[in-house]
């Protein structure tokens, strides 16, 4: 996409003047959060925060994270990123340790595994990201949590390989659209769940926007969260709008396994608050 | 750095005007001579534009893996000026991996964000955002602004229109380093497009530029060419896109003079 031009706020979507009303016609019309997640606890999805690491003994995440890797630059490795173990985790900055507390909060029995790709290294950000994401696909994560995405052009075709390999993989990957309005990947390629912020706080309300690229909005204003050092704080971001999306396909996905990405994300919008019934 | 994606956006245009209008209520020239000057201007019209108690730019040492506080404004700016941080440490350090803005409230409260550093300035925010500056994809500083006087935390625009800012201030301060005397040179720039007659509103610049230029460096002068932008761009839109054509244009002349 040209970066010649500023585009409007991914959020700006889904103020309430701004929220599109929608019809499910036919059998989506017979899709209802009870049938899509009722009664689940997420049980045996396992979900990848691919971040800045998860704090895994921070009291909000109870016993839910399961392992850890790190991944380094390094030039001598395939990809130019090597994996460190990260077991049991721990986060550098805190935004992961968030992202990982909105997940365990509304799909308390899923397993959490940190992917930690960021660092004080500034070199090879964008690879350490693309690897961190490889290893989460490989491991037949079954939803990926993405709060951070990479802006750089020069990255375009390997996210969109890579995301198109997770589709193919049955991993579900969940992107938070850029805080700048400005475009970054993965989060705009159709083969992933893009999420921005809307202004609710309610985990469960979520809204499908049908002028893409950003397809969902998700609580992400003053949102309380959990962060580094056993420690709370009240956070604005599209980032900690794609943990509630995620831990809701995590839902689906432990009541239904057998839906794919594609028949997920046809769930979610079927689902959506402003999606109603004929 | 891409400006071609900047200058003409009206959003941002009203932001400049609000900028160049409150750099000018203070008695600030438009465009400092030194890069201290200059960040340390950044940050006070940071402060008044997001309405915040405080704001801070801490420069990317990447040798030394730290962000240190080169300028401060408000409450705690003396004690913050010339500390340190761990490049990965907090809600900056977030904001120097990531290229990220981002935005924390309740801080005191709920956490203890960067309190232990928060409380050696002995200033301990209640509301903080955060942007990076970037240089093409590198954050080469983090602007901060605490602490929003009317509402108890930022908003996803506050947030937007910080981004925006911190564009434009890694704009001026990339400039500022590469360019040195730049206020010297922006008149000289100016005065070239005023002479060339390709603008009305350029031509109305000439004697103001021909006096600035006899007087060298006086201040005064780039306080009064200050003036005649805000003159210019409140007539209207189409004079104010003018404006800012000019203020493009000047850019891609300083560029090919500089030969970069």
């Amino acid at each position: 996409m040209a970066n010649d031009r500023l585009l409007p706020a991914w959020s700006s979507q889904f103020t309430p003047e701004a929220i599109r009303q929608l019809t499910a016609m036919g059998p989506l019309a017979e899709i209802t959060p009870e049938w899509a997640w009722g009664q689940s606890r997420g049980a045996g999805v396992r979900v990848a925060v691919v971040d800045s690491g998860i704090e895994h003994d921070h009291p909000a995440l109870e016993d839910s994270v399961c392992g850890g890797v790190a991944a380094v630059y390094d030039e001598r490795y395939k990809g130019k990123a090597r994996f460190e173990a990260d077991d049991p985790p721990h986060d550098l900055s805190g935004h992961g340790t968030a992202c990982a507390g909105i997940i365990h909060f509304i799909s308390p029995e899923a397993e959490l595994y940190s992917v930690r790709v960021l660092g004080r290294d500034m070199r090879g950000k964008a690879l350490q990201f693309a690897a961190g994401l490889r290893w989460a696909i490989e491991q037949d994560m079954g939803v990926v949590n993405l709060s951070l995405s990479t802006s750089r052009e020069e990255y375009f075709a390997l996210f969109h390989q890579i995301t198109d390999q997770a589709y193919f993989h049955n991993v579900v990957i969940v992107s938070a659209v850029n805080n700048i309005p400005a475009p970054s990947y993965p989060s705009l390629y159709s083969s992933v769940i893009s999420v921005a912020a809307h202004e609710g706080h309610d985990p469960f309300t979520y809204y499908y926007n049908p002028s893409p690229p950003v397809e969902f909005g998700a609580p992400g204003i003053d949102v309380r969260v959990a962060w580094k050092d056993r420690q709370y704080l009240a956070m604005t971001g599209n980032s900690f709008a794609a943990p509630h999306i995620s831990a809701i396909v995590a839902l689906i996905r432990s009541k239904h396994p057998e839906l794919t990405p594609f028949q997920i994300k046809t769930v979610l919008l079927a689902c959506a608050a402003n999606t109603h019934r004929s | 750095m891409d400006r071609s994606n900047s200058e003409e956006d009206p959003r941002l245009a009203g932001q400049l005007r609000r900028l160049l209008l409150s750099m000018e209520a203070s008695g600030r020239a438009i465009l400092p001579n030194s890069n201290q000057d200059l960040l340390q201007s950044i940050v006070e019209a940071a402060a008044r534009i997001f309405s915040a108690a405080a704001a801070s730019i801490a420069l990317v040492n990447e040798k030394q893996q730290t962000l240190e506080f080169k300028v401060a404004y408000g409450e705690g700016n003396e004690a913050v000026v010339g500390m340190q941080i761990p490049l990965d440490k907090g809600i900056a350090g977030y904001v120097a991996m990531t290229g990220q803005p981002i935005a924390a409230s309740n801080v005191q409260r709920d956490g203890r964000f960067d309190q232990e550093f928060a409380q050696t300035t002995g200033y301990v925010p209640r509301s903080i955002l955060a942007a990076p500056l970037l240089s093409g994809d590198r954050v080469i500083a983090v602007m901060e602004v605490l602490d929003k006087i009317d509402a108890p935390s930022f908003g996803m625009q506050d947030m937007e229109l910080l981004a925006l800012f911190a564009r434009q201030a890694a704009l001026a301060i990339k400039q500022s380093q590469q360019i040195g005397q730049i206020g010297a040179t922006l008149v000289q720039g100016l005065q070239q497009l005023a002479e060339s007659g390709s603008a009305e509103e350029a031509a109305q610049l000439l004697p103001l530029l021909e006096k600035a230029e006899g007087e060298g460096e006086d201040r005064e002068d780039i306080y009064r060419l200050a003036a005649s932008f805000n003159r210019i761009a409140s007539l209207g839109d189409a004079e104010r896109k003018a404006c800012l054509q000019i203020l493009s244009a000047f850019a891609d002349y300083a560029q090919s003079r500089k030969g970069f």
